[in-house]
């Protein structure tokens, strides 16, 4: 436009000059100047005039023309509101579906951290070849980890503090932050006793992340040290919620664990975590990990480079580059690693507590605990008769699912004591470090938009999945749109003709009709954006209310999703406009205009030419419809053969609950009493048949294995099976039956306590073995054909790695059940007396309504203690439906976009073949005047639109079976080319097909011959 | 659209006009009064155009990229800005003027069929 600028400004000029030179011409010829001058302004015309059309010239194609097309447009909209309200409804439906999904992908897996300048941030990665040799690993699912005992190339986030504060002294970020789950806290202080999820976090987090405080102060340096007074800083939405967005706020003391803090402040409303869909309530120094946790569970962590729990954040320098930076911190901790001995102490002392049984909580609290060093490290206690988790693996909480949703994944632990022989003077003559040089320890930094994946992992693949279904689903209405503008194409086609005729270029016909197209698609997007937030709105809520806390994923329209939007729009407008704009302007004109009213009888090459294209665009739609069906009905299948499984318990009208009383100071003892008492309350509980608990809630996504020397096997041989810890009636109270063998009795427990004892406070090691009752899987795996009933198992001599454990013997054998999750195979467990002071999970089951007995059994827990918060009161069936909640997601999600491709191709149809009846009236007419019968007329239009239908089904078909097999992984014991899923959907869409011809073929069926014939 | 063939007809007539400019500039650049009075003459006067009605013409021409502008000075040292042709121009030119003479020469054979 600058140039059309520059020549408006110079045209007074020109025309003056013009005038001029026609005055002196006139001169010339002998006329007076003034003569002249009249006479070359009357030549030139109206000044005034000629500047405006110069002006036209330039405006006229630029917004007249659009102006124009506009107009005209949504005057040829309006006049068809039948056919704008579909084609806007249709298109509505499949931008609205794109931009509800890619919203969701925008919130979980684009939107940046919610941080100052998050580019900056890195986090840091180990990586080797073995294990490192530690005591404890805790991650707290802020992202993805691999350390497996054995396996080959572990690799994590997870770090010593000592590593941190070498990190830090580093000096290679300008700032640096650590962090890690503080576990479950039992705030009292501010009305009933609650459980909240906390974060620790080192006193430079908020600084290095570039937070400020909504109201008092975020944690500085100094508040993180032992000596400091203990401070709080709460998360917004909680200040909210449970303060009442009080300023009185800062400056009140909570209890968290029955230890006192003073709010300091609360952080900015935009952050909840830093970790994408993490939300904690309160964030503490590191420094106050000691007082909130238990004492055998911090285990003096602080100043062990054999406990790795924290995640570290580093913000690069603008002036180092990542990769320096990178290559000094990784020189340094290969440094550490190779070369840094392990204290005595630790090495001996090390014992990572028990964890809390019911997992972190929320989504990104994954706890792993890691016990029993490598080979190596020696123990004080055996394993066996110890506090329950040496040598085992907690996998807690609702985890990420890795790719292909194959459920928690399954962490081994290191190793467990064995009777490897090494003496117990090793340790003093061999220096002992982390890792070895062939282990080649090393670090990279990843950014931290990338590497904190948290919660992400698990959403990522369903995502994906619903994206590309929701894709076709646009495909499906851009075609069935197209067919209905090709359709109104050959309606408008005379007016195309005489357009022509008049002299409109080609090309501003096709701008026209493209004009036309992208009003629609603006109207349907806009339209959309409606369908889009009401969706994600259904879907996010649908999402966190099967989590055990709300995600906060905020969804919502930003600029990205708008682009989205705005560009799916576009695209769609010109994908199902450009083919019947261009095909509207090949016209012959001469025909066209000659011919009749109705163009019935000309035409016939051009039209068809059209209808294959529209009967090619009906059974696309078929086809593409049969490709979501088809991955809905696997997906749908999927979930219902996980909802029947055989879990081996009965899991109606069942409580469960989790409780730790040992956060309320019940010490040692106390602790199995109060579990005996709680237990006795509850079974006498008017409508409660019976009670137990056990360490782990089965089917909740957590579990424990260990590892032992099963007899008979190499010395150095480790074997592994699952273990649960169970109170008394366990297998009464869920229904397992027994298949030999007997229930534990109270001499068992006593054996179980006294164990727990001896470890707890490195008393002399028990004799007797620890009696165990296994399941089925683990008679099969272990004894085959021999007798399991007195099967002693475990037993280790005294090493460097502990004293002598007398090991398990085998009392009973019950039936298979599942564990943590329904698609994991059933596995060997072994089942151990609970004893100890650690959490349990409470199991009621129930005579009638499980829910309705919630109050009941509140009430029961307050009568012994009314500051025990309970834990995840849940039933059975919402636990399990928790643990289905993304197949539920993902089965109802794309069960509704498969109807929606369903309804949407079986609409193309019904337009095709409604528009052919119209069309053929008066064919249709001739045939019954000549003594057509009504079943002929109907079988003629049901005919081809059946035809079409099963070509597309066909087609669709050979589509599906090409694109399933990507489902692979998130089917459960169905295969991607189940028989029965393509033959029940490809019914149901031949079925609706046939009712969407039926309409038209009963109005062909009702045409009256003379009418039809008199109409031309 | 009793509009739209009233436009229809003026676009026919600045058709004209816009021929009678290529065609004119086809003999080298030229300013807007020459190009003026070169079809004044050439047509033996017949052609009286309004001179005024030149400019929308010339700016179509430009925006078409049918014809260039470029500033220069005239013979007796004036300001001057002189059109020339542009390849698109003479190419269209052409066109045009086939056009026009099978236009001229179907009217023609209407108005005398006898010859």
């Amino acid at each position: 436009m600058g140039r059309s600028k520059r020549m408006l400004d110079e045209l007074g000029a020109d025309i003056r000059d013009h005038i001029e030179r026609e005055t002196q011409d006139n001169i010339e010829r002998g006329m007076t100047p003034e003569e002249a001058r009249y006479a070359a302004v009357r030549k030139f015309g109206n000044v005034a005039r000629v500047k405006e059309d110069t002006r036209d010239v330039w405006r006229i194609a630029w917004i007249e023309d659009l102006w124009q097309d506009i107009r005209y447009g949504l005057r040829m909209l309006l006049n068809s509101p039948g056919f704008t309200a579909v084609a806007v409804l249709t298109l509505a439906l499949g931008i609205g579906a794109n931009t509800a999904i890619f919203s969701l992908i925008d919130a979980v897996m684009l939107r940046s951290l919610p941080v100052e300048k998050p580019s900056e941030l890195v986090v840091l990665r180990w990586s080797a070849h073995k294990a490192p040799r530690i005591n404890g690993y805790m991650s707290s699912g802020d992202c993805t980890s691999n350390l497996r005992f054995g396996a080959a190339n572990p690799s994590g986030c997870s770090f010593s503090e000592p590593m941190f504060r070498e990190v830090r002294n580093a000096n290679q970020f300008a700032g640096v932050a650590a962090f890690a789950n503080s576990g479950p806290l039992s705030l009292t202080g501010n009305g009933p006793a609650s459980m909240i999820n906390g974060q620790l976090v080192s006193g430079d987090f908020f600084h290095t992340l570039g937070l400020k405080a909504a109201a008092g102060r975020v944690l500085e340096l100094s508040d993180d040290s032992p000596t400091a007074a203990p401070v709080a800083v709460l998360n917004y939405g909680y200040w909210q919620s449970s303060f009442g967005a009080g300023r009185d706020a800062v400056g009140r003391t909570i209890e968290l664990n029955g230890a006192d803090f003073t709010i300091v402040g609360v952080v900015e409303q935009r952050f909840t975590g830093v970790t994408p869909g993490s939300d904690y309530d309160v964030w503490l120094p590191l420094a106050a990990g000691p007082r909130i946790g238990n004492p055998r569970m911090w285990d003096n962590r602080e100043d062990k480079v054999t406990w790795w729990w924290l995640t570290i954040l580093g913000r690069l320098k603008t002036e180092t580059p990542m990769l320096q930076a990178q290559a000094a911190i990784s020189g340094m901790f290969r440094n550490e690693m190779l070369h840094g001995a392990i204290p005595l102490f630790e090495a001996g002392g090390g014992m990572p507590g028990p964890p809390e049984p019911r997992g972190g909580g929320g989504p990104a609290s994954r706890q792993v605990f890691v016990g029993g060093p490598p080979p190596a490290g020696a123990r004080v206690v055996p394993t066996p008769t110890g506090g329950g988790l040496q040598g085992s693996v907690v996998v807690g909480g609702p985890m990420p699912t890795p790719v292909g949703g194959q459920g928690p994944a399954r962490i081994q632990a290191p190793s467990a004591p064995t009777t490897q022989g090494r003496a117990p003077s090793d340790t003093a003559t061999e220096p002992r470090t982390l890792s070895k040089p062939d282990d080649e320890p090393t670090i990279t930094l990843v950014n931290a938009q990338t590497g904190l994946t948290g919660s992400r992992g698990r959403f990522e693949n369903p995502l994906y999945v619903l994206m590309f279904a929701v894709g076709i689903i646009l495909l499906i209405a851009c075609s069935n749109v197209a067919g209905l503008m090709l359709a109104r194409a050959a309606a408008r086609h005379k007016e195309m003709a005489l357009r022509l005729a008049l002299g409109a270029g080609r090309m501003r016909i096709v701008r026209q009709l493209l004009t036309e197209s992208l009003l629609l698609a603006a109207t349907g997007g806009i339209l959309g954006i409606v369908f889009a937030l009401w969706g994600s709105h259904a879907i996010v809520s649908f999402v966190s209310n099967n989590q055990p806390r709300p995600l906060t994923f905020a969804t919502g329209l930003d600029l990205r999703v708008l682009g989205f939007t705005v560009a799916v729009s576009l695209f769609t407008g010109i994908l199902f406009g450009i083919a019947p704009a261009f095909r509207s302007v090949r016209v012959d004109v001469t025909p066209a205009l000659k011919d009749g009213f109705s163009a019935s009888t000309k035409i016939s090459r051009g039209r068809a030419r059209r209808f294959s294209i529209s009967n090619a665009l009906v059974v696309t739609q078929v086809a593409l419809a049969i490709v979501v069906l088809v991955g809905a009905g696997l997906l749908m299948r999927t979930l219902q053969n996980l909802r029947s499984i055989d879990v081996g318990f009965d899991s109606h009208n069942l409580v469960i609950f989790g409780i730790n009383p040992s956060l309320a100071g019940y010490k040692d003892a106390q602790v199995d009493s109060f579990y005996r008492d709680l237990q006795g309350r509850l079974a006498e509980t008017p409508g409660v048949k019976s009670a137990s608990y056990s360490m782990v809630p089965l089917l909740s996504g957590s579990l424990m294995a260990t590892v032992f020397h099963w007899p008979g096997t190499p010395q150095d041989r480790q074997s592994e099976s699952d273990v649960q810890e169970i109170g008394p009636n366990f297998f009464g109270t869920m229904q397992i039956p027994f298949v030999a063998g007997r229930n534990f009795n109270a001499p068992d427990y006593e054996i179980a306590a006294s164990a727990f004892a001896s470890e707890a406070n490195r008393s002399a090691p028990p004799t007797v073995p620890t009696p165990v009752i296994v399941d089925q899987a683990f008679v099969a795996k272990f004894l085959g054909k021999e007798n399991p009933l007195g099967k002693r198992f475990g037993q280790s001599d005294a090493s460097q790695e502990g004293p002598a454990s007398p090991g398990y013997e085998i009392v009973g054998v019950v039936r298979d059940t599942k564990y943590n999750d329904l698609r994991r195979e059933i596995s060997p467990i072994m089942y151990k007396p609970q004893s100890g002071f650690i959490g349990a999970a409470f199991e009621v089951r129930t005579a009638g309504d499980p829910q309705a007995l919630v109050p009941l059994i509140r009430r029961t827990v307050a009568q012994i203690n009314p500051n025990l918060p309970l834990r995840d009161v849940t039933t059975e069936s919402q636990q399990i439906d928790r643990l289905l909640f993304q197949e539920r997601l993902v089965a109802r999600l794309s069960g509704f976009f498969g109807l929606l491709a369903l309804a949407l191709a079986c609409i193309g149809l019904y337009g095709l073949l409604a528009y052919e009846v119209t069309r053929r009236t008066r064919e249709i007419g001739i045939r019954s005047a000549l003594g057509a019968q009504r079943s002929d007329v109907l079988r003629l239009v049901v005919k081809q639109g059946l035809l079409l239908a099963v070509v597309g089904a066909v087609a669709g078909i050979g589509v599906a079976l090409g694109v399933t097999h990507y489902l692979k992984a998130m089917l459960y014991d169905v295969s991607a080319y189940d028989p029965i899923t393509i033959v029940v959907v490809s019914g149901l869409l031949v079925l609706v097909a046939l009712a969407a011809c039926l309409i038209p073929a009963r109005r062909a069926t009702n045409v009256d011959p003379m009418v039809a014939l008199r109409y031309e | 659209m009793s509009t739209k063939e009233e436009r229809e007809r003026i676009e026919l007539l600045q058709g004209t006009l816009d021929l009678l400019i290529l065609r004119t500039l086809l003999l080298g650049p030229a300013h807007g009064h020459a190009i003026a009075k070169a079809i004044e003459f050439k047509s033996d006067e017949v052609l009286q155009v309004e001179q005024g009605s030149l400019y929308p013409a010339l700016h179509r021409l430009i925006k078409r990229s049918w014809i260039s502008v470029e500033k220069g000075t005239s013979e007796n040292n004036r300001r001057a800005k002189f059109y020339r042709l542009t390849r698109e121009g003479r190419k269209q030119l052409k066109v045009e003027t086939s056009k026009w003479d099978k236009l001229a020469g179907a009217i023609a054979r209407i108005l005398r069929p006898a010859e």
